[in-house]
């Protein structure tokens, strides 16, 4: 396990961050980590507990695959998005 | 019989040397000079419109000098500054600290003029450039020293380019840039013609009418002042474009492209919330928007059209980056407002919200429903929940924010990899800017480069304030202690006895 920095973006905020995961973090957890930072602050949290889903440009990873799995670079930019 | 300055002017601005014992090319080298590929001869058509001979220099500025003391000490004596909006005075003390030490950078900047210019008349200009900056420099100086017994953050006036601060880590990054470390052409047509002539305007005339109806009559009068000179030692740009145009036209439009991005960012971080935002509803003249749209696109625009040049390929973005950018920065800079040196005015309470739907029709889809959260948290006691945990992420030519050049509906990953790094940019425009010049851009590195790479310790959101250089005496605040939501929560309420 490692620290790793991402860029995540949760849609609908309009601004990405730098958020700190770790390479053992499954795309639920990433979810969380980047949603924290925009859901509930600026971006309305949905009814009930919000899932999320996780992309890497179109294609929409796995909840539960590991970070250390993808082979990413550091900064990877990865969308958020709220599980209708 | 004394000469008149008519015999002796001409021969006195365009004195040279005839090098004797050293290479031309020594004394001026084209790294220095920027005039590769441009025959010497071609600088002899360099003619600006100001004869202006060093007596009368002085003689002018003497009294411009002694007409804005004069003005300052009056206003002084009198206390007005307590009478000042607070949204208003945060605007004059983001001003001073991120514009003051760039009016010092353009004195080394002019230096350079004066001594490796490709033309002995630009270099003679060059004098009175240096000598304006100074004066611009010691004016802000001035100006903020006055003010420090009112508040500590005026200090950041001298003291803001000996930090990290974000803003100023990136208006750094543009200054370093365009006047430090471009040769005299660049420099020129990217400071003085873009710059200046473009967007100097915005700060010094915009503001300049904005604070003298905020009451700010010592301000007001300060950046006008300094306008005055601006708009003159700004004429370099001109006849350097049209030796350039005539030679390397590609080479001319592709600086300004640049250069006018470039600028149009950091002027919409610094002057969009100032117009937009900070001043009071009551005073404001004209959106930022409305103003770039007659100061830019309809003077600027049209006199570069004039010496050949296209209109920027990114015209349409550009267009559509003045909608929202400024919106988009003004939501960052209050939510992250303890990475600030000043306090910052939220600016969205009903009426400025009406102002600002009114102005930008689609202010409330793309920026209203993010503030709406925020009010909400706020009216709930969540001010936890308003604030920052963790940093932004960065374009790698701005350094601003991802995020904050166009809307939220067109946020998209721009990015590219180079030697293994992963660089993002906040639009296509910004890319661009990266591909002209890889090797000059890709060793700079934003905060969050150097979040990553270990510099600030310890590695959270603290430990960056700290590194930042920001104290509890200057972190930014709401303005108006978050009065402004207590209608917003009124309303609910009446919403809700109604129902």
């Amino acid at each position: 396990m490692a620290l790793f920095p991402i860029v995540g973006r949760l849609v609908g905020d309009f601004i990405p961050h730098l958020v700190a995961v770790d390479t053992d973090d499954t795309m639920d957890t990433v979810a969380r980590k980047v949603a924290v930072h925009s859901v509930g602050r600026r971006v309305a949290a949905p009814p009930g507990v919000p899932s999320y889903d996780v992309y890497l440009g179109d294609r929409r990873l796995d909840p539960s695959v590991k970070l250390g799995e993808l082979s990413l670079l550091p900064l990877q930019w990865l969308d958020v998005r709220i599980r209708d | 019989m004394l000469l008149t300055q008519d015999d002796w002017y001409e021969t006195s601005r365009d004195l040279d040397w005839t090098f004797s014992y050293v290479d031309r090319a020594a004394a001026f080298p084209t790294e220095w000079t920027g005039a590769e590929g441009i025959p010497e001869d071609a600088w002899e058509a360099w003619e600006e419109p100001f004869r202006v001979s060093y007596r009368d220099y002085v003689r002018v500025q003497r009294e411009k000098e002694s007409g804005v003391k004069a003005v300052s000490n009056a206003l002084q004596r009198a206390g007005s500054y307590d009478q000042l909006p607070a949204s208003h005075v945060a605007a004059s003390q983001m001003h001073m600290g991120l514009i003051t030490m760039v009016e010092y950078m353009a004195v080394t900047m002019q230096s350079r003029f004066c001594r490796f210019a490709p033309s002995p008349k630009w270099r003679n200009l060059g004098v009175f450039g240096l000598l304006d900056e100074t004066r611009h420099t010691q004016l802000s100086l001035r100006f903020s020293h006055a003010l420090l017994k009112h508040d500590t953050r005026f200090d950041w006036a001298q003291k803001a380019y000996h930090t990290n601060q974000w803003a100023v880590v990136a208006a750094k990054n543009l200054f370093d840039d365009i006047m430090l470390n471009a040769d005299c052409v660049e420099a020129c047509l990217a400071s003085n013609l873009t710059l200046e002539h473009g967007f100097s305007n915005i700060q010094f005339v915009a503001l300049a009418s904005d604070a003298m109806a905020a009451g700010d009559v010592n301000w007001s009068n300060l950046l006008s002042s300094i306008q005055t000179d601006e708009a003159r030692h700004a004429q370099q740009g001109f006849p350097t474009l049209e030796v350039v145009m005539a030679h390397d036209p590609g080479r001319a439009q592709r600086i300004v492209d640049v250069a006018f991005w470039r600028a149009s960012r950091i002027f919409q971080t610094l002057t969009g919330p100032a117009m937009d935002y900070y001043t009071p509803l009551d005073k404001r003249k004209m959106s930022y928007k409305e103003f770039m749209l007659e100061w830019i696109v309809d003077q600027h625009e049209r006199v570069l059209e004039d010496y050949g040049l296209k209109r920027p390929w990114y015209w349409d973005d550009f267009l559509y980056s003045l909608d929202n950018g400024q919106h988009a920065m003004q939501l960052g800079l209050w939510f992250y407002r303890p990475t600030l040196f000043w306090n910052t005015s939220a600016g969205v309470s009903r009426d400025e919200r009406a102002w600002l739907n009114d102005k930008y029709p689609q202010w409330e889809e793309n920026w209203g429903v993010l503030w709406d959260e925020v009010i909400r948290n706020i009216n709930a006691g969540h001010i936890d929940r308003t604030l920052p945990e963790t940093l932004p992420a960065l374009c790698s030519v701005t350094q601003l924010p991802l995020g904050t050049a166009m809307s939220r509906d067109r946020l998209a990953p721009v990015s590219l990899v180079r030697d293994g790094r992963v660089h993002h940019f906040d639009s296509e425009i910004s890319k661009w800017c990266f591909e002209q010049e890889p090797e000059r851009y890709a060793g700079h590195r934003t905060v969050v480069d150097r979040f990553i790479g270990g510099e600030i310790q310890p590695m959270d959101l603290p430990g960056a304030l700290a590194w930042m250089g920001l104290t509890p005496d200057v972190m930014g605040d709401d303005t108006d202690g978050y009065r402004w939501a207590r209608e917003y929560a009124t309303e609910s309420k009446a919403t809700e006895s109604k129902a």
